[in-house]
This record gives structure tokens, C-alpha cells and sequence, in this order.
């Protein structure tokens, strides 16, 4: 009995070390020019597709589809409005769908990195490459440059042999950080972002599959408070802020409006640097680069 | 894959606010939908729906109250009735239509039909067409597939031949569109741009997600940010000079506090000049003739390409 128990916490520490050890965070970070903040604002700009990979409803796409023909190019006009370059995390699909759009995306310099071909990472190592070659090469042809970013699961050793420079999934440190995979191999950097600075965890209705009693009804005030104390205790302590909206979420006016204000609000401080993820990605691999044998 | 099938309704570009334009210099278009379902899920009205405390309430006091408010700001609704409804209250849409709002379908007893059959679906829409002509005396330009509060998905449902059934049966528009905020263009069949009026609709703007959401004894009260909403989402459109809709149900905004957030808000509106309040049918006929799809619709031929290991 005993003995069984140590066992299990034995199991439990290595699992746990071998987690921290694919993390590698980054001490005494510094940002460019004595900024005391990065912000990146960032889009997915799924429209239908993931609606349409779940084999949700016709209404559902619908609801997607609002995001291609009217609130991407709302962002555009926001960022812009505001000198702010953004990154738009794109499915490859989407250029297909939606190439106008994209070719605006690029025209105005916003960032367009990798969200997939069509928002799923294949489990066959093959079709995974297949899938993140087509989105790079669909990318590329539509913006000009082959993407350096992705927000996906996709393994880090093949990010790496196709020239990647940074992901931007989960949280696991308000800043920037080092992630190797399983087998401690394959460093990379991640631009983390929190679920509770996401659109969609206030606004989309059954927003990864939850249930009724659990849907996202806030209204924008209510998430303009929010996220202005996310942005406040980060600016307080120097630190970053990853934004990330949906163009079908936030594309709607309400919250084009709300994201307005926010932006204003924090151009009132000094020392805040927007950057496009690729930007804050290379400061970060130039001046606080993985450390090995750490 | 044809034209953008399985993935969109509608062109890719909807049009921009610059080009957004309402009749007599009116600024922005601010629609109300009035939904006179009990239903609570996909099956539609069942009995017990109908013998609950909220179904009294929602046929009585609360569209008394309802329209009260309506009338004392001089706001015209469209009201979208399952025809076992208009069967049973006929008398009271006659004086709804007297009152210059407009009576449209929303099912026949406000059923998912997404699973129906072409043959099922026309002849429940025949049918739910002819109960609603006999009930007011004219035949609805309009239909809605309006949400219920118990489905999975707060948009509504349709089935693959809703919108051709619709524009078989001489409907002028559907009710409730998702894919733009202001009117579009629904298209069944790409190389004949065949396609419905459809009329926005989204779900932070109808009441049912926010007043004791799911159900009675267990939903939280969110009055509060629907009203938050309704302001912030009319501000914003005002200013784009774009349409604003919001859905009622009597039975829901009815009630005491939930008509004071109702009243504020059109307090609010109405001190906004060029604001237009037409019903959907007189939107409706308003932007076919001045953005026909003939003119204004203009879907990319596509460029999907089909490969192994993806979607098609």
C-alpha cells in the first residue's frame, strides 16, 4: 500500500519535471527602445471554416461567414486607423475563400502567418506536412511573404525544418517563452495568449461545444474592463498582452467600437510598443535567445 | 465543389457603409422583430408549451406591455407567428396589423426542419402559408426560421431547400440572416444567381439569451447586458449609418424591469434624428429596388480546388 502510493508521487514529480522541462522562460526580458509593454493584436481569421470542419448548421456558417464579408475588413480599417500592424493568423483555405480580403490584409502590412489549412493539425505526420505546406505556399502567393508564425499544434520539429520562427498557443508565462516537445528537442518560441483575452470565450455562442447554460452573453463594456486590467497590470509591471480577436466575433460593430476605445485608451501611456507577432518574435530570438543546457 | 457550396450564402464582399443608403436621407434602419412562438426546442410548440404560466403571460399582459411601449414611441414591428399561433389568435394579429406592424411566418409550429424532407417541408410551409393568409386576410411577405431557446445553436435552423421553397411559395425575404448586418442576398444556385432577400438577425441582440437563459429556476438574469448591447451595437451602426435589429418575445421583455431597459432604449434611439423604422416586408422591398441583386450581387466564381486529405 505504501510503497504503491510513493510510487504514484514518484510518477507524479517526473511527470511534472518533464513538463517544466520543455519550458524555458526568459529573464530579465527587455523590449525595444525602453518600451515598458508589447502588445500584439492578433486575428484568427477562421470565417466558417472551423464552423464547417465541426459540421455545425448552415446558420452556424453563416454566422462565420459574416467574418469574411464584413469583419475582416473592419479590423483592417481599425488597425489601420490607428497605424497598428496586426497579425492575422489565416487558414490556408481562407485564401481560397476569401482573396480579396487577404490581398487587403497585405496591402495594409499586416502580419499573415499560418492557422492551418483548415484549423485542424492531421495526425499522420505526412498529411501534417502536406497541410502546412499548402498553407505556406497559399500564404505566400497571396501576401507575398511565406509566413514565420503559426497558431496551431503543429509539431515544433517540423516548424523548424520549414523555417518557422515562433508559435502563439496557451499561456504558460504572461511573456514570451521557450517550448521544446516531448522529447526536449525542438525549441521554439511562443507568443502566449490567455482564453480570457479572446473574443470568442465572451461572445460566440456555443463556442467549443458548450452547452446552453454555459453560453458567452457579456456585453463589450463588460470585456472593455477586463481587458483594460489585463493591459494595465501587464504596463505596471512590464510585461505583454497578446489580443486576439475572431474578424466573425469582433468584426461586429459593437465590438469594433469597444476595440477602438480600448486601443485610444492605451495610446494615451507612454512606452507601449504594438508590434506585429513576427516583430516581437525576432526581437525576442535576437536579444533573449534559447538558452541551451539550461 | 460549385461556386463556395456547404461554405457560404452569400457574395464575398458585403457592402461597405459608404454605399449603405436609406430611403429620405434617413441615417440608420432600426428593425424590430417581435417573435409570438412558446416554442422551447427543435420539435416546436408542443401543448405543454401552450398550458405554462409564461405562455398566459406571453399572450396577455406581456404583449400588452410590449405594445404599450411600442405604441408610445411610435415604433412599427414585424411579428413573426407560427401558424398554429395565428390560427389561434387571429383576432389578436388583425389588430397588430391595424396597428400598421406587419404579420410574418415563422413555421408551422415554430419546428426545426432541417431533417424534413423536400416534399414534408413544402407542405408544411403550404399549409403554415394558407393558416396565415386566413388568419390576417393576406398572404405573409415574410418568413423567419427564428432560434429556440433549448437548440444547440443560437441562429436558427433551415434545411438545404428552406430558401428555394421560400422563393417557390412567394416570399419576399427571410428574417433572419447571420452573414451581414444589413440586407443580402441568399443564393440557392450560382450560375442563375437565384437567391432570397435575407434580413440581418444576431443573437446579442435577442432577448431570449439573456433573460433567465437557459430556463426559470436555473437561467441567470443578464437584462442588463442585453440593454448594454441593444445601445452599443445602435450607437455603433448609427454612426456606420447601417441597419440595427433587435428580437422581442412578449413573454420575456414583458416583464417589469426588462420593459424599463426596453423604454430606455428607445428613449435613447429616439433622440437620434434619421433614424428609419420600417417593417422587414417594407425594408425588404425598399433595398430590392435600390441594390437589385442583378446589379449588387456579385459572387467570384471559385477557386476551390479539391485534394486528397481535405475538405471538400
Amino acid at each position: 500500500m505504501t510503497s504503491q502510493i510513493e510510487r504514484e508521487i514518484d510518477e507524479l514529480c517526473a511527470a511534472a519535471r518533464r513538463y517544466d522541462a520543455r519550458h524555458q522562460r526568459i529573464p530579465d526580458l527587455t523590449w525595444p527602445k525602453g518600451a515598458r509593454i508589447a502588445v500584439n493584436f492578433t486575428a484568427d481569421f477562421d470565417a466558417m471554416l472551423l464552423r464547417r470542419l465541426l459540421n455545425e448548421p448552415p446558420m452556424q456558417l453563416a454566422k462565420g461567414e459574416f467574418g469574411g464579408r464584413v469583419g475582416i475588413w473592419r479590423l483592417i480599417e481599425l488597425f489601420d486607423s490607428h497605424r497598428i500592424k496586426a497579425t492575422i493568423f489565416t487558414p490556408g483555405r481562407i485564401c481560397e475563400l476569401y482573396p480579396q480580403a487577404m490581398r487587403a490584409v497585405a496591402r495594409s502590412g499586416h502580419e499573415i502567418a499560418d492557422h492551418m489549412w483548415e484549423h485542424h493539425v492531421p495526425k499522420e505526420p505526412a498529411l501534417e506536412r502536406d497541410h502546412l505546406l499548402k498553407t505556406a505556399a497559399a500564404l505566400e502567393a497571396i501576401g507575398g511573404r511565406r509566413p514565420v508564425g503559426t497558431r496551431s499544434s503543429h509539431s515544433l520539429g517540423l516548424l523548424r525544418q520549414e523555417g518557422f520562427l515562433y508559435v502563439s498557443e496557451d499561456a504558460a508565462d504572461h511573456l514570451p517563452y521557450y517550448l521544446r516537445d516531448a522529447d526536449g528537442a525542438n525549441p521554439m518560441l511562443n507568443l502566449p495568449f490567455h482564453y480570457a483575452i479572446d473574443d470568442a470565450m465572451f461572445y460566440s455562442f456555443a463556442w467549443l461545444g458548450s452547452g446552453n447554460a454555459a453560453q458567452r452573453i457579456t456585453d463589450p463594456d463588460r470585456v472593455f474592463d477586463l481587458w483594460w486590467a489585463a493591459f494595465w497590470q501587464q504596463y505596471r509591471v512590464g510585461g505583454y498582452l497578446n489580443v486576439v480577436v475572431h474578424p466573425f466575433v469582433s468584426g461586429r460593430a459593437l465590438r469594433i467600437d469597444m476595440m477602438d476605445r480600448l486601443i485610444s485608451r492605451m495610446k494615451t501611456l507612454p512606452g507601449v510598443w504594438f508590434a506585429t507577432c513576427e516583430e516581437v518574435a525576432r526581437h525576442c530570438t535576437a536579444h533573449h535567445p534559447v538558452r541551451e543546457g539550461v | 465543389m460549385p461556386w463556395k457550396q456547404g461554405y457560404t450564402i452569400s457574395d464575398e464582399i458585403g457592402l461597405r457603409d459608404e454605399d449603405v443608403r436609406w430611403p429620405d436621407g434617413n441615417r440608420c434602419c432600426v428593425t424590430v422583430t417581435v417573435d409570438l412562438s412558446l416554442a422551447r426546442g427543435p420539435e416546436g410548440i408542443r401543448p405543454a408549451d401552450l398550458m405554462r404560466p409564461e405562455a398566459y403571460f406571453a399572450a396577455h399582459d406581456g404583449l400588452d406591455g410590449l405594445l404599450a411601449v411600442l405604441r408610445q414611441f411610435g415604433i412599427r414591428a414585424t411579428f413573426a407567428v407560427p401558424a398554429v399561433i395565428a390560427r389561434l389568435r387571429a383576432e389578436r394579429l388583425r389588430g397588430l396589423l391595424a396597428d400598421g406592424h406587419e404579420i410574418a411566418g415563422n413555421g408551422l409550429r415554430h419546428e426545426d426542419v432541417s431533417e424534413l424532407s423536400m416534399e414534408e417541408e413544402k407542405a408544411r410551409l403550404e399549409l403554415a402559408t394558407s393558416i396565415l393568409t386566413d388568419a390576417t386576410g393576406q398572404q405573409p411577405a415574410g418568413w423567419f426560421c427564428l432560434p429556440r431557446q433549448e437548440d444547440p445553436f443560437a441562429g436558427g435552423t433551415i434545411s438545404p431547400h428552406t430558401i428555394d421553397l421560400l422563393i417557390d411559395g412567394g416570399y419576399e425575404y427571410m428574417g433572419n440572416g447571420l452573414a451581414d448586418d444589413v440586407p443580402h442576398y441568399w443564393v440557392t444556385d450560382f450560375a442563375s444567381r437565384r437567391a432570397l432577400l435575407t434580413l440581418p438577425y444576431y443573437y446579442h441582440f435577442d432577448d431570449q439569451w439573456f433573460l433567465l437563459f437557459p430556463r426559470r429556476g436555473t437561467g441567470l438574469e443578464h437584462a442588463d447586458d442585453l440593454f448594454r448591447n441593444w445601445r452599443a451595437e445602435f450607437n455603433a451602426q448609427y454612426k456606420r449609418g447601417r441597419q440595427f435589429n433587435i428580437v422581442l418575445h412578449p413573454g420575456l421583455v414583458g416583464w417589469a424591469h426588462r420593459l424599463q431597459f426596453l423604454e430606455e432604449f428607445l428613449t435613447h434611439v429616439r433622440g437620434f434624428p434619421g433614424v428609419w423604422n420600417p417593417t422587414g416586408a417594407e425594408c425588404a422591398r425598399y433595398w430590392r429596388t435600390t441594390y437589385p441583386a442583378s446589379e449588387y450581387l456579385k459572387p467570384e466564381p471559385s477557386i476551390w480546388r479539391d485534394y486528397p486529405g481535405s475538405l471538400s
